[in-house]
């Protein structure tokens, strides 16, 4: 009975020495393929990030050249017979940031600010100081956001000196960035 | 064992190798098939998320249109959705596109809300013609984008004199004003033999044996083009996006008049804005675009008549 004992233990230690061996390379295999894969991954997913950012910024600076033309910011007509481009209404889009909630989602970026050029001020846009302020923050979503893109325009309103109604417009820069989703 | 020589004699090494090669090879298949759809579907989310970008320079400002057309390296299928879901409905297109032969569909849907789309359900090529145009009711409210694939043909006949212009000024190589070919899709003005027909008397486009109905003023035909490019889904879904915009902005333009009120300007508008906001919101399909029309038609007279303080 020692006899055979002593013969089967060798071959089985052999054995299962193969098989150790041959669980240990099936593993190392194993963790080879999934660290390429992981590598890429990571590239892929890296490109992705990169392209969503740069069709964003994109999307934002085509947005910012034609915003001005929309209807909810164009003059139209309003200030003169000939329609005029890159022209933002101050009377109408006044009131734009007080339905502003309906509006959230609808161009698709997380901030819009129209600042005046001149005079250079700090002074918030609402409707008890209108229109004697300086920066009009019309979309303000509370996320990180990626660089502005800008656009300069003309932003007119109507004035009176308490005999005559007429038109003014002065230089200002109408700023969009979009939210940063990555 | 020793007397069974006819049997397969296979060591569990290679039993234990085979085995363990097969759930590798099963593991990486798997794995690159997952890589590969995850790929297409990322390549029509870029790709409709580029076509929503190149949308935006169509934006019209003084001039009436604008034409452009857009080129995808292969064979692609723009689903064009639309719902009315929220203040201003969405947008909404995704894209298949062929591989080896094969339409791969993604689930990918690219939404915008500030977009009006009108095309076919499904438009399939690989270059595709886009225009558009201004809409005004009785102010802008939007720019109509019409996208028709360059492989169909729209031959138009006995077309108004200012169809005619309109059309040729557009430039596209698949509107055809005179000799019509076989395959072409017909439009006829005025008789009622075509694939579209355009009724002016009653203002409607029958196609498939529908009818959508447009409004038009004389120098603007907008809804009309947007009739005769789509379908009935999109054209009703699209033209409630639009009433759903006007009663918006309508909203826009009453608390403008009592900004320039203050000013010293007449306020006469405000009851006829408020009556356009609500029908216009509450309009249930094109057939009753004509009713809307008559509160816009008198809005616009009113505001023309503004010589000092026009609203737009």
């Amino acid at each position: 009975m020692s006899f055979m004992v002593n013969k089967i233990f060798p071959e089985n230690c052999k054995a299962q020495m193969k098989i150790q061996q041959m669980v240990f390379m099936i593993i190392a295999i194993t963790i080879l393929f999934v660290l390429v894969g992981l590598f890429f991954l990571s590239i892929s997913f890296s490109n992705l990030k990169k392209t969503a950012t740069n069709l964003a910024e994109e999307s934002s600076k085509l947005l910012v050249s034609k915003l001005a033309n929309s209807p909810e910011f164009s003059c139209g007509n309003a200030f003169g017979t000939i329609s005029q481009s890159n022209c933002i209404d101050f009377d109408k889009i006044i009131g734009l940031k007080e339905e502003i909630e309906s509006y959230s989602d609808f161009w698709g970026v997380a901030k819009i600010e129209i600042r005046k050029i001149y005079p250079n001020g700090s002074r918030l846009c609402n409707e008890a100081n209108y229109p004697d302020c300086e920066i009009l923050k019309i979309l303000d979503k509370d996320v990180k956001t990626l660089s502005y893109s800008s656009n300069f325009v003309s932003l007119c309103r109507k004035e009176s000196d308490g005999k005559i109604i007429y038109n003014k417009c002065e230089l200002a820069l109408l700023m969009v960035a979009s939210g940063d989703k990555t | 064992m020793k007397n069974n020589r006819g049997a397969l004699e296979i060591s569990f090494g290679w039993l234990f190798a085979i085995i363990a090669g097969i759930v590798v090879i099963f593991l990486a298949i798997y794995l690159s098939s997952k890589l590969i759809g995850n790929q297409q579907e990322s390549i029509s989310a870029e790709t409709g998320t580029e076509i929503e970008s190149l949308l935006n320079p169509l934006e019209t400002s003084f001039e009436s249109s604008q034409t452009t057309s857009i080129t995808i390296p292969t064979e692609t299928r723009i689903n064009n959705k639309c719902n009315t879901i929220g203040e201003f409905g969405e947008q909404l297109i995704q894209l298949d596109q062929k591989s080896f032969n094969k339409w791969v569909e993604t689930d990918v849907n690219v939404n915008f809300h500030n977009k009006y789309l009108f095309s076919n359900s499904e438009i399939t090529g690989k270059k595709f013609y886009i225009f558009s145009k201004s809409f005004n009711f009785p102010f802008k409210v939007a720019d109509l984008i019409y996208i028709i694939p360059a492989t169909d043909r729209y031959c138009f006949v006995n077309a108004p004199s200012k169809i005619i212009k309109e059309l040729s000024e557009l430039n596209q190589s698949n509107l055809i004003l005179e000799d019509c070919e076989d395959g072409d899709i017909k439009v006829c003005f005025g008789t009622s033999k075509c694939d579209i027909n355009v009724d002016f008397t009653s203002n409607f486009v029958k196609k498939n044996n529908t009818k959508l109905y447009f409004t038009d003023d004389e120098d603007s035909m907008n809804l009309m083009y947007a009739a005769i490019f789509s379908d009935k889904a999109v054209y009703e879904c699209q033209v409630k996006r639009l009433m759903m915009r006007t009663g918006k902005i309508s909203s826009l333009y009453l608390n403008k008049e009592i900004v320039i009120h203050e000013k010293g300007c007449e306020d006469n508008l405000g009851g006829d804005l408020g009556t356009l906001s609500e029908l216009a919101e509450n309009l249930n399909g094109s057939i009753e675009l004509e009713s809307v029309k008559i509160s816009a038609d008198n809005i616009k007279i009113k505001n023309s008549a503004r010589t000092e303080c026009p609203l737009w």
